[in-house]
C-alpha cells in the first residue's frame, strides 16, 4: 500500500532516508517543471530542484504538517527560484535559445508538441514577453497554468493573500495580453 | 469605470473559477452578449493555451537517477558557516522585511544613540530632549517612515514601493480587487 506525504515525512523525520528518496521521487518532476517556468534554463532548473530538496531535507524535522508537504517544497522551490535569478540575471537571447532547444527536442519526442501554439513567432514572442515578467509574476503564472493550483494554494506558497494572488495574475496576463495582441 | 471594464479585470479570475457565484454569472451573462468582452475572453483563453504550450517542458524524460545522487551529494557534502550565513540571510532578508528592516536599524541606531547621550548628559548636569520616533503609512502599496532625532535636529524620511506599484497592500485585507 502506498504511503501518504505525511506518512512518509513522519518516517524522514525518524532519519529513514528511503522515505525522503520517496518523497522526492514523487515531486521532483512537478518542482522543476516549476523552477523552469520561474528561471528559463533546464540545467539551473535542475540545480535549483536539487537544492531545493536539500534543503527540505534539512528543514523536515521543522515541518508540522501545516500544509500539504508539495505546498511547502513548493514554497521553498519558488523561493530558491526567485533568488536564484535575482543573483544570475540571464540573458534573453540565450533564455530564447534555451526555450527553442526545449521545444525542437518536445517535437523529437512527442508526437504533436505544437498542437496548443501554432504560430512560431507567437511562442518566441511569448517567450520573451515571460522573460519581462518579474520572478513573482513569473511565479504565479506558472503555479496557476502549469500546475492548476487555487488562489488560496499559490498565496500559501508565495506567502500572500488570495488577493495578492489575484492582483500579480491579473497585471502578469495583462501585460503579456498586451504584448501579444496582434498575434491572439 | 464602465461595465465592460470591470467585466474584464474579472475575466481572468472567472476563467480560473475563482469567482463568487453571483459573480461568475454576471461575468457569463456579459460575456455572451457584449462582442467586446467576448473576444477578450477568447483572446485570453488563446493566451492561456499558448502560456500552457511554452511553459510545459517535457518533464517525462527528466530521469531520477542522477537528479537523485545530486540530491544524496549536497546531503552529504559539508557546508561552510559562510555558505549557511548566506541562506539563511537570503531566505530572511525578502524585500518586505528588507524594506522594514532598514528604517528599524536606524531607529535602533538612533533610539541607542539618543539613550546614549541622555545618560552622558545625566551625569554631566546638562539638559538635553532627545528621542527619535518612527512613523509609517502603508497605503495602495506606498510606504513611509519617518525617523527624527531632536538632538542634531536629524530627520530620515523612508520611502519604498512594493512589488513595482502593485498593490501588496491588499495581502493584508484578503480584498479580492485587482488594482490595475
Amino acid at each position: 500500500m502506498e504511503l501518504s506525504d505525511w506518512e512518509l515525512v513522519r518516517k524522514c523525520q525518524a532519519g529513514e532516508m528511503s522515505a525522503f528518496e520517496e518523497l522526492v521521487a514523487r515531486y521532483q518532476q512537478k518542482v522543476r517543471i516549476v523552477i523552469l517556468g520561474v528561471l528559463r534554463d533546464r540545467e539551473d532548473a535542475a540545480e535549483v530542484a536539487q537544492e531545493t530538496f536539500f534543503r527540505a531535507f534539512r528543514k523536515i524535522k521543522s515541518f508540522q504538517g501545516d500544509s500539504s508537504f508539495y505546498t511547502w517544497v513548493y514554497r521553498i522551490a519558488v523561493n530558491v527560484a526567485i533568488d536564484w535569478q535575482r543573483r544570475k540575471k540571464r540573458n534573453p537571447l540565450e533564455f530564447r535559445d534555451t526555450m527553442d532547444a526545449i521545444l525542437e527536442e518536445r517535437h523529437e519526442v512527442a508526437k504533436d508538441p505544437y498542437a496548443d501554439v501554432h504560430d512560431k513567432e507567437l511562442r518566441e514572442r511569448l517567450a520573451t514577453a515571460i522573460e519581462e515578467l518579474t520572478p513573482e509574476h513569473k511565479a504565479v503564472i506558472v503555479l496557476r497554468t502549469i500546475e492548476g493550483l487555487s488562489y488560496k494554494d499559490i498565496g500559501g506558497i508565495l506567502g500572500c493573500s488570495e488577493g495578492t494572488v489575484m492582483s500579480r495574475l491579473h497585471y502578469a496576463r495583462k501585460k503579456l495580453q498586451d504584448k501579444l495582441r496582434a498575434f491572439l | 469605470m464602465t461595465d465592460c471594464e470591470q467585466i474584464r479585470e474579472s475575466l481572468g479570475t472567472w476563467l480560473d473559477g475563482e469567482l463568487g457565484r453571483f459573480e461568475a454569472e454576471a461575468v457569463r451573462s456579459h460575456v455572451e452578449k457584449c462582442p467586446h468582452c467576448g473576444e477578450e475572453k477568447r483572446q485570453l483563453e488563446r493566451l492561456q493555451v499558448a502560456l500552457r504550450s511554452v511553459l510545459e517542458v517535457e518533464a517525462s524524460r527528466m530521469a531520477f537517477a542522477p537528479f537523485w545522487n545530486g540530491v544524496q551529494c549536497r546531503i552529504a557534502a559539508k557546508r561552510s558557516w559562510f555558505e549557511d550565513l548566506s541562506d539563511w540571510l537570503s531566505s530572511a532578508l525578502t524585500p518586505p522585511r528588507l524594506a522594514w528592516a532598514v528604517p528599524a536599524v536606524i531607529a535602533l541606531v538612533l533610539g541607542v544613540w539618543s539613550l546614549d547621550s541622555f545618560f552622558y548628559s545625566g551625569r554631566s548636569g546638562a539638559q538635553r530632549n532627545n528621542f527619535a520616533s518612527v512613523d509609517s503609512i502603508d497605503t495602495y502599496g506606498r510606504n513611509v517612515a519617518l525617523l527624527r532625532e531632536d538632538e542634531t535636529k536629524t530627520t530620515v524620511i523612508w520611502l519604498y514601493q512594493n512589488q513595482e506599484g502593485e498593490n501588496e497592500s491588499s495581502g493584508d485585507t484578503d480584498e479580492k480587487r485587482p488594482s490595475f
